[in-house]
């Protein structure tokens, strides 16, 4: 088991069917007995394989397939056909030992208990998971020093703001140390600081415990932080597998070049596409092939005092991806 | 054994903490089911001095015996409500449930075991206001007590069971409120809750007597209110335990078709 | 007063045309009035099996009484319940402030926002028991009891909602309500049976302090032929009390919200 594939997906399809509703009092009478259905693919013939300690990112625009595939790979959804393995295990059994080895965290899903202090949704975790009192008491001290939740344990949680109960659930659903994490919108809906907090936490886990991470996030900061490897999804294929970098490179056909001139407002239409002007810095966009050249003739053509050449947002690159599908 | 026992005590710990710290709503709710029986109780002694003193066997003092301790039962009664688990699978609740490692129907039962503690405790007060409004005749032997003591955690697992399987419905269609209807109905009437099964039409009692109602209400209520022969009482006790049984085998496998279909679908 | 009348007809016309988008509940509703119609029918059935009279009330004057409570029971589950849930909720929430800064009376508004129109099953079945307990009465119904009826109908209508408003009311100092439902439908169920029935304290209690028992016995005495002027009178005064002191409180815990969340 230790040498093999965390994470190992063969040809895996999910099919929904989805009941179609007509309109009109007959229609919904005659829904009550005879159903017409659609079958709707979520998830079509995908397969990759994650090693051990290796932290993935899942990205696709939603309604994609990744809570689906990720559902399937947690044991929650059945596949239709093809294969997944976990651990060695196949997840739809939902053996104990499997579960007692993973951790599905969906943001703003709270499992806590609303009424009674942090301590309490702890020690509830620590009696399902059977972890021997010790393990508990040693990670629960590490977690409380990592997130610094010292200050929180005795708060019931109803009093907790939306990010101190993110950094609490996390720590509860870390707490059994699980070898796999599957991760669905980690930090969706917090604020920059409060996402940073819970991105450094989950790279010092993974680091510590080896643990494999699979992580969908509307963030893009989010999977650059903990992220080197990306698959992206769409309409239920994987579009992309491979080095974040890399992705960029491969998909995007332009550079962006950010300049300051000593005259703010002049007219560089004529050099590329003007995508941003931020006090006297101004953003062009232009052709990857040129980027080189056109940075020259502005060099010459102007009083340039600082001048870069970057690589588009990885958000612009992943539009790219998805318009080159559509 | 140990990390059940373990995690059964972890979990009623947690709700009776959660729900002593409710404790002030907890009452006024209690207070609030308090009127069903009154009712009944009111209405019954009304028909027993009509009829120059009792009917059926039960005099007024009987009656409120009977429907006292009914407020007690009727509160070890409740169990996570069938009605939930649309609530459950919509929030995605359901899901968290799943994915970790103990089956979905021992959060229930252990965490309203817990809040059964908190319900017996708050319940003592007004057994005794109750009991100086209405005056009940107990005519109470040590058996009876004990044999109570079990009853009543008999029949809140009964109840547990039988939902928890009539709940599951919900995995396959929504609209199930009409079925908990006719259930809960059919329950109202054959369990000893609106009235003492004794007072039953024969032929209802005999439907009564092949349905688990009357184990999870009546049978507790008439084992410390009623007059109940030791052997009555353990044959009592000993039915409990096979629909208690049969239940867990029912919604184990009711649960596993559940889930499977569940998990074929999605939430 | 008539603009508030329009803002109630505006609020119920839209409830109506939001609760026709469901209309397979209207089914649901069907069979669960039905089941719970049966239940009482049965309990009924059973009294009678032992007993002639009930407190001085004969078998379809008791009918007649069940008529009125199931029809009452589904105003109120169609109109009163909701809206004070939603009120609560508001308050807990502190979503009420969106009611608050309306130009329109704030007491108003809470009681006409919501309305189940499925419910409305209730009240028909409810009109159809009081049709066969007054045909097996055999009494003659005339314009006269018919009005009387419609009156202490909107008297009992006014008491419930005046009640209603005053417990949740005290959502503004209490935060958890949620026992409101359970206490409210726990007093109303003493409405089943007569007031009669009930003894000296508790029948003082249902008359004067949460007067369900007025509420249901006196519409049901209307049409029986046992409604007595002086019965009325005293419903009319305690409605009366009612809906000026629910009136007071409501205005009195506004305050207090208001000083509270400044």
């Amino acid at each position: 088991m230790s040498d093999g594939p965390a994470i190992q997906v063969t040809a895996l399809s999910k099919t929904f069917l989805v009941p179609e509703r007509e309109a009109g009092l007959k229609a919904a009478l005659r829904s009550l007995f005879v159903r017409k259905h659609r079958a709707v693919k979520a998830v079509d013939a995908i397969s990759f394989s994650v090693a051990p300690g290796e932290v993935v990112g899942f990205l696709g625009p939603n309604g994609a397939g990744k809570t689906t595939t990720l559902k399937m790979l947690s044991g929650l959804l059945y596949p239709t056909a093809g294969d997944v393995r976990v651990l060695g295990f196949v997840p739809s059994r939902r053996e104990r030992a499997f579960l007692s080895q993973i951790t599905l965290v969906m943001g703003q899903r709270n499992q806590l208990v609303w009424d009674l202090p942090v301590v309490d949704s702890f020690d509830l975790n620590r009696a399902i998971y059977r972890i021997p009192t010790s393990d508990f008491v040693a990670t629960r001290d590490e977690f409380v020093e990592l997130l610094d939740l010292r200050d929180l344990l005795q708060k019931p949680v109803r009093n907790l703001s939306l990010g101190e109960r993110m950094k609490v659930e996390i720590a509860a659903s870390l707490l059994h140390r699980p070898r796999v994490l599957f991760l669905d919108e980690p930090t969706i809906g917090l604020d920059v600081t409060m996402q940073r907090r819970i991105r450094a936490f989950l790279a010092e886990y993974n680091r510590r415990t080896g643990a494999t991470v699979l992580l969908t996030s509307h963030y893009m900061a989010d999977v650059e932080a903990l992220c080197r490897r990306v698959i992206v999804i769409h309409h239920g294929r994987i579009l992309y597998d491979g080095d974040l970098g890399a992705l960029v490179g491969r998909f995007t056909a332009s550079k962006t070049i950010g300049l300051t001139v000593e005259d703010g407002a002049a007219d560089l239409s004529a050099f590329g596409e003007v995508i941003g002007r931020d006090g006297g810095r101004i953003m062009l966009r232009v052709p990857k092939a040129d980027a080189t050249r056109i940075a020259g003739r502005l060099l010459a053509a102007f009083a340039v005092t600082d001048l870069t050449i970057e690589e588009p947002p990885i958000e612009d690159a992943i539009e790219q991806v998805f318009a080159q599908e559509a | 054994m140990r990390p059940w026992a373990d995690f059964y005590w972890t979990s009623m710990k947690t709700a009776i903490a959660g729900q002593f710290q409710y404790r002030v709503a907890n009452y006024f709710w209690m207070i609030g089911m308090i009127a069903e029986p009154v009712i009944y109780l009111i209405v019954w002694s009304t028909v027993a001095a009509s009829r120059g003193g009792s009917v059926g066997g039960f005099t007024p003092a009987e009656f409120a015996a009977y429907y006292i301790v009914w407020t007690l039962v009727r509160n070890m009664n409740i169990v996570f409500t069938p009605y939930g688990w649309e609530w459950r699978i919509r929030q995605g609740e359901l899901s968290a449930m799943l994915v970790r490692p103990v089956h979905v129907l021992h959060y229930d039962v252990a965490y309203f075991a817990g809040w059964k503690v908190v319900i017996i405790v708050l319940w003592l007060p007004i057994a005794v206001i109750l009991s100086a409004f209405f005056h009940p005749a107990f005519d109470i032997t040590p058996l009876e007590v004990v044999v109570f003591f079990f009853a009543i955690w008999g029949a809140y697992l009964i109840r547990s069971m039988w939902q928890s399987a009539l709940g599951a419905i919900t995995f396959w269609t929504v609209r199930v409120s009409a079925i908990f209807e006719l259930y809960f109905a059919a329950e109202l009437l054959l369990s000893g809750r609106l009235v003492p099964i004794a007072l039953l039409p024969p032929w209802a009692q005999r439907i009564a007597d092949f349905l688990p109602f009357r184990w999870s209400f009546g049978f507790p209520i008439e084992a410390l209110a009623g007059e109940l022969t030791p052997e009555q009482l353990l044959t009592g006790l000993g039915i409990q335990a096979l629909w208690i049984a049969g239940g867990i085998a029912v919604v184990s496998i009711v649960w596993r078709f559940a889930v499977r279909h569940y998990t074929a679908v999605g939430g | 007063m008539v603009r508030s009348l329009r803002v109630a007809w505006l609020y119920l016309r839209l409830g109506v045309l939001n609760e026709l988008q469901y209309r397979v509940n209207f089914f649901v509703q069907i069979v669960q009035s039905v089941v719970a119609l049966a239940t009482g029918l049965a309990a009924l059935a059973l009294v009678f099996s032992y007993t002639q009279t009930l407190a001085g009330w004969t078998q379809p004057e008791l009918l007649a009484v069940l008529g009125v409570y199931v029809l009452v029971g589904g105003l109120i589950k169609m109109s009163i319940q909701p809206n004070m849930n939603r009120l609560m909720e508001d308050v807990q929430g502190g979503t009420l402030d969106f009611v608050l800064t309306k130009p329109e009376d704030a007491q108003v508004l809470v009681s006409v926002r919501e309305v189940r129109l499925w419910q409305f099953v209730d009240v028909l079945l409810g009109a159809a028991v009081l049709a066969v307990a007054v045909s097996q009465l055999g009494e003659a119904i005339g314009m006269r009891e018919a009005l009387l009826f419609a009156f202490a109908l909107t008297l009992g209508g006014a008491i419930i909602y005046s009640v209603w408003l005053i417990i949740t009311t005290g959502a503004f100092w209490i935060v958890r309500m949620e026992f409101v439902n359970e206490l409210m439908q726990g007093i109303y169920q003493t409405g089943r049976w007569p007031v009669d029935v009930y003894p000296g304290a508790l029948r003082l209690g249902l008359t004067f302090l949460v007067p369900v028992g007025i509420a249901i016995t006196v519409p049901a005495s209307a049409l029986t032929a046992r409604l007595t002027p002086p019965t009325l009178l005293l419903a009319v005064a305690v409605a009366a009390v009612l809906v000026t002191f629910s009136r007071w409180f409501w205005i009195y815990g506004l305050r207090h919200y208001s000083g509270a969340s400044a």
